[in-house]
């Protein structure tokens, strides 16, 4: 009888759903870690890097003479890229020599990242490109055809490999994000806390960095610190909000904290632990804009935000490549100049760094408006 | 048409009529409209290099679009060939990298893995009668998921350089992929006009039954587009790994509604029974150079799929109007 | 026929049940406090006895599901094997708690047993009986309500299969069974299932709806921009559903009147209602409605409002479908035009009203979707779509029209939605989730053909 079949064909589905259960996964990436001192310590210089970013050949020499830019953000349509070009667009109006506009795919897809990048490299009309990957490799190709060509090609938010472009505009370094969102959280519930993640997908780089370098900085710092279980929710608010609650369910008290590693999936599980009451015992830390995130701070039931300023991020991304095209910013350069933020550190070789994450807490997070 | 047309022979402006009110004749003058518009807005947009480059671009597409024609004039339809392309993309990834099987042997076996994820996909469409609708829309969730428990997220890179040639190299001045892409578009469309398995799928669309009946081997021909289909979204993997250098699991995710835009533009009636490769080609065209040429022309993405749907919908309203006058006629 | 003496069993097992229930130790400590949602049950933390109470309210739905079978069975005896199905799942259900306690118990090396009362030990034994009941000798029924006739539709199949998940996965992980989860399993995907009702007809009609994601996407933010715009939220709640019914109009008129194949214009809506929603928001998100606003977040009797809509809406569309006229109509459409309009429907004008009934309902299942959370995003859900036609599709709506259920495409809405939240429950590696998702909806899926092909011989 079709009921019996249905059974066991759902038994061996189940058992093979068992067979499979392993959940030893924490959405980390392979890469090697390297976790910021405990507390207060400063961290050791580090050694400064050669070069490692490309040219771009053959580039005309416009020093000082108006430029035109595109920037190419992972997808249009969401807050933080909004604030990004925000950020591109005063950069440009206060630098006068720098015309910019924003066109990126609607879908966080490599594939139409990719073909928007090739339209804009063969209208010839634009001297430079700002990019936020969706992934490091596969923009690679089209981004060097653009060095090849003449383009000059500054990355922001999600990094390329460093050949493919010039200089990359990092925003925090991913051991200091990781540093202070595992500090808030022993802040808040204690050195033996025990947390769940809600990520966007295993396969996005930058969250697949950050989670690996949380791990390895709770390993050294607070051994007594216990993931319990990485989660996926795309950049979904509903989907963020039910895996939430599937946390908070699955681990009832146990669950000490849920780090949101997106700024989709931190006002979501923050809206999961308000709606389930628990706020105070279940504390949400993540990356978030403080827009977002003013309700939840106001009720006192999330503590600290990490992030760093994105309208910042986009502003600094337009000087760099504004100090390329110049010829102020070289290989083996140590500082640029970018405008209001003043001289940015130059780190890794070939990155620029925007500066430490910045936290938000009831304190200062009405002074932000993004 | 009355029985006087068939007996006389057409006259040359009566066959240069029907040529260029067919529904290809019509999309193609729509075509050459919107080349020449766009040409006129951006002196960028019609330069060999520009167009050679759409070229490489669309060609994955194209190659699934072409057994998707297929299927959709049996009345079928195949939504998992994104995630079969996702599926053989991981695959020769963890094959070649994970398990160190030398590339070329891996090439095959993905291309045999296509096949398979195919067949699958007919054995219950045929044998258990799963309408096809919903058995790729089940296998659209497997196979994706069998690439992302498979890849385990992680991502195969450092292929070596002969590979690079499918997605990035150059063959008698095409893109190696664009002159598969017509060689494997005019293969198919000879196989459509004159073959028996041709005039069969065209049979299988208008009436299912009737051809079951009429003791044409339905089920085997049907086997036979879907393998085709696996096949095709094997080969776009290969060249779409080859083009971007990396595997990732979310690889051709919603390829299929693009395939599926192209063939429906080109006037392969959803319902079955009616469609060619020639319109497939052209509504395939007319996408790419239209996102191209309205990006060139400082359109943005956004604005542009916009323009997109509208445009998908004008097109069969025109078409369905022309082709109306005359039946009227 | 004539009622046999066995038809008053379910009744009394079920009020048995009911009775003992409240001799359950952590019901009757008053010290637990109030409770939590419409089923009692105790708090974890109020629990002195550290008791297993994950799945308790088990017993309770499974005692109204055979007091309800069994009420409806005195009058109609020709169902008495239906009922003692019922029941028999009832017993399943029931006896899945204890599994659950006994589980726990051993690992908790427990002492209280004694402390249990005697309602516990009649409750286990009222679900053996449930059980058991079923071996008992039945008269004879004709052939269209026998069981296997009865039960032979894909709203039964999963049914099973929700039942067979619930208790593997509750043993596995009793926390799946605790009420705050089943609660958030059924709210979860409301919206989803509202939806579906909306696309179930459409299906039946022999069409389809692609660009019902993006709408919902675009109707959720014209809803919060109204509700902080101060306008009434009776206005922030109605105004979606007006323009769903315009947007599902415009689709109408273009496949019904212009003869576009509704997965063209669908397609091309999709992508144009896509455009307009990025360009109109530029990605900014809608906060600081007011309070009033949140109507998902609402908890009438404990049962949160989704659930509500979701039964209330699905049981509504499924009388409303196969007892009013132009319900039936829908179906005809589906599977004989020609006959449809023998029987005095205009075919176009029909289609025309499923697309705006279509568009009603992704305005309802945007209000539920935007007013779930303080933040509404301003991109359409991901993938929003496929979940809504696999609800309609794996629920048994056949795509070539003219059969199916919105009762089923509810099941099947809560089913992915416990699929996805088991999967994680029962530790399935994080990767293969989606593969044994898969899985699950094509064996579903086969299952229905399997029976129907089998009717066919």
């Amino acid at each position: 009888m079709h009921v019996q079949k249905l059974t066991a064909l759902l038994v061996t589905a189940s058992l093979l759903g068992a067979g499979f259960a392993q959940g030893t996964w924490d959405g980390g990436d392979e890469l090697p870690t390297n976790p910021l001192p405990c507390g207060t310590e400063a961290a050791p210089a580090p050694e400064p890097l050669p070069y490692d970013g490309g040219t771009a050949e053959g580039a005309p020499d416009l020093a000082g003479q108006p430029i035109s830019l595109i920037d190419v953000p992972k997808l249009v349509g969401i807050g933080y890229f909004d604030a990004t070009s925000t950020g591109i667009a005063q950069a440009a109006e206060e630098l006068g020599n720098v015309t910019a506009r924003t066109d990126g795919p609607t879908e966080a897809n490599i594939d139409d990242q990719i073909a928007v990048i090739e339209n804009y490299i063969s209208s010839g009309e634009v001297s430079g490109i700002l990019f936020a990957a969706n992934d490091p490799v596969a923009i690679s190709p089209v981004l060097k055809r653009a060095l090849a060509g003449g383009v000059h090609v500054v990355g922001y938010d999600a990094n390329s490999q460093p050949d493919a472009r010039e200089w990359f505009v990092n925003q925090a370094e991913f051991n200091g994000i990781a540093k202070a969102m595992i500090d808030s959280l022993a802040a808040e519930k204690g050195e033996d806390a025990q947390f769940g993640i809600v990520t966007s997908t295993f396969t996005t780089p930058n969250q697949a960095r950050w989670i690996a370098e949380m791990q390895a900085y709770a390993a050294s710092c607070f051994p007594e610190m216990g993931w319990l279980e990485t989660l996926e929710a795309q950049e979904d608010a509903v989907l963020s909000f039910n895996q939430a609650n599937t946390l908070i369910n699955k681990y009832g008290d146990d669950l000490d904290g849920i780090f949101g590693m997106t700024s989709v999936a931190t006002p979501s599980s923050a809206d999961a632990v308000t709606q389930a009451g628990l706020c105070g015992e279940v504390a949400v830390i993540g990356l978030a804009t403080p827009n977002d995130m003013k309700p939840y701070v106001e009720t006192d039931c999330v503590k600290s935000v990490v992030l760093w300023n994105p309208v910042d991020l986009g502003y600094a991304a337009v000087h760099v490549l504004r100090a390329v095209v110049d010829g102020t910013l070289e290989p083996g350069a140590t500082t640029v100049s970018a405008g209001r933020l003043g001289d940015l550190q130059v780190v890794n070789g070939s990155e620029v760094l925007l500066g430490a994450p910045f936290i938000f807490t009831s304190e200062n997070i009405n002074d932000f408006d993004f | 048409m009355s029985s006087d047309a068939q007996i006389r022979a057409p006259s040359p402006i009566q066959r240069l009529r029907t040529v260029l009110f067919s529904q290809e004749g019509i999309l193609f003058l729509i075509l050459v409209v919107v080349v020449a518009v766009l040409a006129g807005r951006s002196d960028a947009f019609f330069t060999p290099r520009n167009l050679l480059n759409q070229g490489r671009l669309m060609s994955e597409v194209g190659l699934v679009a072409l057994p998707m024609t297929f299927i959709i004039i049996t009345g079928g339809i195949d939504l998992s060939v994104g995630s079969i392309l996702g599926l053989c993309a991981v695959l020769l990834g963890v094959l070649w990298g994970g398990l160190g099987l030398p590339l070329g042997l891996v090439l095959v076996l993905v291309l045999l893995v296509g096949v398979l994820a195919g067949l699958f996909n007919a054995l219950l469409i045929v044998r258990v009668g799963v309408p096809p609708l919903i058995m790729t829309l089940a296998t659209l969730a497997l196979y994706r998921g069998l690439a992302q428990g498979i890849s385990e997220a992680r991502s195969v890179t450092g292929y070596p350089e002969w590979f690079f040639r499918f997605g990035q190299g150059n063959v008698a001045g095409l893109p190696t992929q664009l002159g598969l892409f017509i060689v494997m578009a005019i293969l198919a469309a000879v196989v459509l006009r004159s073959t028996t398995l041709g005039r069969t799928l065209y049979a299988i669309g208008n009436n299912p039954v009737g051809a079951r009946f009429s003791g044409l081997p339905v089920g085997r021909n049907l086997a036979l587009i879907y393998a085709f289909s696996g096949l095709m979204a094997a080969l776009a993997a290969i060249i779409f790994v080859s083009r971007v250098t990396t595997t990732r699991s979310d690889m051709g995710s919603g390829l299929e509604l693009d395939a599926i835009a192209a063939v429906v533009l080109g006037g392969t009636s959803i319902f079955g029974g009616k469609g060619s490769i020639l319109g497939t080609v052209i509504g395939l065209v007319l996408i790419q150079l239209l996102k191209n040429g309205l990006a060139l022309m400082g359109v943005t993405s956004d604005a542009t799929i916009i323009v997109i749907g509208t445009m998908l919908i004008l097109a069969i309203l025109v078409n369905n109007f022309i082709q109306n006058r005359r039946a009227g006629i | 026929m004539r009622v046999s003496p066995l038809s008053v069993l379910p009744v009394v097992l079920g009020a048995g049940l009911f009775v003992a229930y409240w001799f359950l130790p952590f019901v009757t400590q008053p010290e637990l406090g109030p409770s939590t949602a419409a089923f009692v049950s105790a708090d974890r933390d109020n629990n002195v006895l550290e008791l297993e109470t994950d799945g308790a309210q088990l017993i309770l739905f499974g005692a109204a599901v055979t007091l309800i079978a069994g009420v409806w069975g005195l009058t109609n005896a020709q169902h008495s094997r239906a009922v003692a199905a019922v029941t028999a799942v009832g017993g399943v259900l029931v006896l899945e708690y204890f599994a659950v306690f006994f589980l726990s118990y051993r690992r908790d090396e427990g002492t209280y047993l004694a402390a249990m009362g005697v309602g516990f030990w009649i409750m286990l034994a009222l679900g053996a009986v449930m059980v058991l009941q079923l071996a008992l000798p039945r008269p004879q029924v004709p052939a269209e309500y026998r069981l296997s006739t009865l039960l032979a539709n894909q709203e039964s199949a999963i049914v099973v299969a929700l039942v067979v998940l619930f208790v593997t996965i509750g043993l596995s992980n009793p926390r799946f069974l605790a009420e705050r989860n089943l609660l958030d399993i059924l709210q979860g995907n409301a919206y989803v299932a509202v939806a579906a009702i909306g696309m179930s007809m459409v299906i039946i009609t022999g069409n389809i709806d692609i660009s019902v994601g993006s709408l919902i996407g675009l109707l959720a933010i014209i809803s919060g921009r109204l509700a902080v715009g101060d306008a009434p939220v009776v206005v922030a709640w109605t105004v979606p559903l007006t323009v769903g019914a315009g947007v599902g109009a415009l689709i109408g008129w273009l496949v019904a009147y212009l003869k576009i194949p509704s997965i063209v214009v669908t397609l091309g809506m999709l992508s144009i209602l896509k455009g307009v929603l990025i360009i109109w928001t530029s990605g900014q998100r809608v906060t600081g409605m007011p309070e009033a606003y949140y109507l998902a977040q609402w908890r009438p009797l404990g049962i949160p409002t989704p659930i509500l809509f979701m039964v209330g809406l699905t049981l509504l569309a499924a009388l409303w479908l196969r007892y009013s006229g132009l319900g039936r109509a829908f179906y005809a459409l589906g599977g004989n035009a020609e006959a449809a309009r023998l029987s005095g429907f205009s075919g176009t004008r029909l289609t025309m009203q499923v697309f705006i009934l279509n568009g009603v309902f992704a305005g309802i299942a945007a209000v539920l979707y935007a007013t779930q959370l303080n933040v509404i995003q301003p991109t359409p859900p991901t993938s929003l779509e496929l979940f809504v036609i696999t609800s309609a599709v794996v629920g048994g709506v056949s795509i070539l029209g003219g059969k199916g259920t919105v009762i089923g495409a509810m099941l099947a809405a809560i089913l992915l939605n416990t699929i996805r939240s088991g999967m994680i429950f029962v530790n399935v590696s994080p990767f293969w989730i989606q593969a044994v998702q898969g899985l699950l909806i094509l064996v579903t899926v086969l299952i229905d053909l399997v029976r129907r092909n089998r009717q066919m011989l």
